[in-house]
C-alpha cells in the first residue's frame, strides 16, 4: 500500500511537472539586422493574448515567444507576424525553456562570436 | 567645396565598399514620425503602413537656395512602395518606391532694383516620385536615393548618397552608435553637394542622427514608429 501511494505521488508530480512545462516558440529569421526595424516583430508578439514573454537576438537571427501557462500558439501564426513585420522565418522549433534560459545561452554565445 | 570633396571622396568610397539602415515607413499597422532638419531643407512627415508594403501620409517640406533668393514649401500627400526586400541571413536589402502630390509655394528674391524689391511668389502643383535602395547588416549601411521634385516649370530633383558603419555590435535592447557620411545636392537650389558625417545613435524605440555639413552648418534627423 505505501509502495503504490509512493507511485501514485510521484506520477501526481511528474504529471504536475509536464502538465506546468514552459512552452517557448523558438524562429530564426532572416533579414533581421536593426533594432529600430524589428520593433516590429517584438510588439506584435507582445499584443498577443497567448504571449508571456518575447526575446530578439539580432546576431543569431532568433525570435523565442514564451507562452502563458496552458496557452498555444500555432507555427504559422509567429510566421504570418514576422512576415507582415517585414521579414523570413526560416526555421521555427518548440523550446521547453524559458526565454530567459534562451537568452541566457544565446549571449553566451554572442559573447564566443 | 574641392578641397572638402578631396578629404571626403576617399572616405565616401571606402563606405561603400561596407553598409544599411532604416526605410521610409514602418512594419503593418504602425506610424511613422521622420524629420530632417537643417538651414536649408526642413523636412517632417507621417505615414501609416496600411500593409507590410505599403503606407500613406502627409509631409510638409521647406526648401532654400543656399544663397537665401529662393525658397519653397512643399506640403504633398505621400505614398510608399517597398517594391521588394531580400532577406539574407545576415543583412536586408531594399528597393523602395516614395512618392507624392502636392502645393508648392515659393518666392524668388530677385534683389533689388532701384531700390525696390522684386520679389515673386508663385503657387504650383508638384509631384515628387522617386526611388531608394538600401543595403545593412548589424555592422555596415549603405544607402542611394534618387527623387524627381516636379513642376510645370521647376526641377528641383534631390539625389543623395550615404554611407557607414556602426562602432561595434549591440544587443537588440541596447543604443547602437553608428557614423554616418551622406552627400546630397537638390537640384535648382544648390550647385553645390552637401556633406555630412553624422553620429547615428539606434535604439528599438528611436532612431536620430546628428552632425554638422561642409558649410559648418547643423543637422538634426529622428525617426519614431508606433
Amino acid at each position: 500500500m505505501k509502495k503504490l501511494f509512493t507511485i501514485t505521488a510521484l506520477s501526481l508530480a511528474l504529471f504536475s511537472q509536464l502538465a506546468h512545462a514552459t512552452q517557448t516558440i523558438k524562429a530564426n529569421v532572416n533579414g533581421m539586422v536593426c533594432a529600430f526595424c524589428a520593433q516590429g516583430i517584438e510588439k506584435k508578439m507582445r499584443a498577443l493574448s497567448q504571449t508571456q514573454d518575447v526575446y530578439v537576438n539580432l546576431k543569431q537571427r532568433t525570435v523565442a515567444v514564451e507562452l502563458k501557462e496552458g496557452q498555444t500558439l500555432a507555427f504559422d501564426t509567429i510566421k504570418d507576424l514576422i512576415k507582415d513585420a517585414g521579414y523570413e522565418v526560416t526555421a521555427i522549433e518548440m523550446s521547453t525553456h524559458p526565454v530567459a534560459h534562451i537568452k541566457a545561452d544565446l549571449e553566451a554565445k554572442d559573447g564566443k562570436q | 567645396m574641392f578641397n572638402h570633396a578631396k578629404y571626403y571622396l576617399p572616405c565616401l568610397i571606402l563606405l561603400l565598399s561596407g553598409h544599411a539602415y532604416a526605410g521610409p515607413m514602418g512594419f503593418k499597422d504602425s506610424y511613422m514620425v521622420m524629420g530632417d532638419f537643417n538651414n536649408n531643407w526642413r523636412e517632417s512627415f507621417i505615414n501609416y503602413a496600411i500593409t507590410p508594403r505599403d503606407a500613406w501620409g502627409v509631409s510638409a517640406t521647406y526648401m532654400r537656395a543656399d544663397d537665401k533668393t529662393k525658397s519653397r514649401t512643399l506640403e504633398e500627400v505621400t505614398y510608399t512602395r517597398l517594391l521588394h526586400r531580400w532577406n539574407m541571413p545576415h543583412a536586408q536589402a531594399n528597393l523602395w518606391f516614395m512618392g507624392g502630390i502636392g502645393a508648392l509655394q515659393g518666392k524668388n528674391n530677385l534683389g533689388e532694383n532701384d531700390g525696390l524689391s522684386r520679389d515673386q511668389d508663385f503657387n504650383k502643383t508638384m509631384v515628387t516620385p522617386g526611388m531608394q535602395f538600401d543595403y545593412e547588416t548589424t555592422r555596415i549601411y549603405f544607402q542611394a536615393a534618387h527623387r524627381l521634385y516636379r513642376t510645370s516649370e521647376l526641377n528641383h530633383d534631390y539625389t543623395s548618397v550615404r554611407a557607414g558603419f556602426s562602432f561595434y555590435e549591440a544587443r537588440y535592447d541596447q543604443t547602437q552608435p553608428w557614423f554616418i557620411l551622406e552627400a546630397r545636392n537638390m537640384n535648382g537650389l544648390s550647385e553645390k553637394i552637401e556633406i555630412t558625417p553624422m553620429l547615428r545613435l539606434i535604439n528599438k524605440n528611436y532612431f536620430i542622427e546628428a552632425g554638422v555639413n561642409n558649410f559648418s552648418e547643423p543637422r538634426f534627423n529622428f525617426m519614431y514608429i508606433f
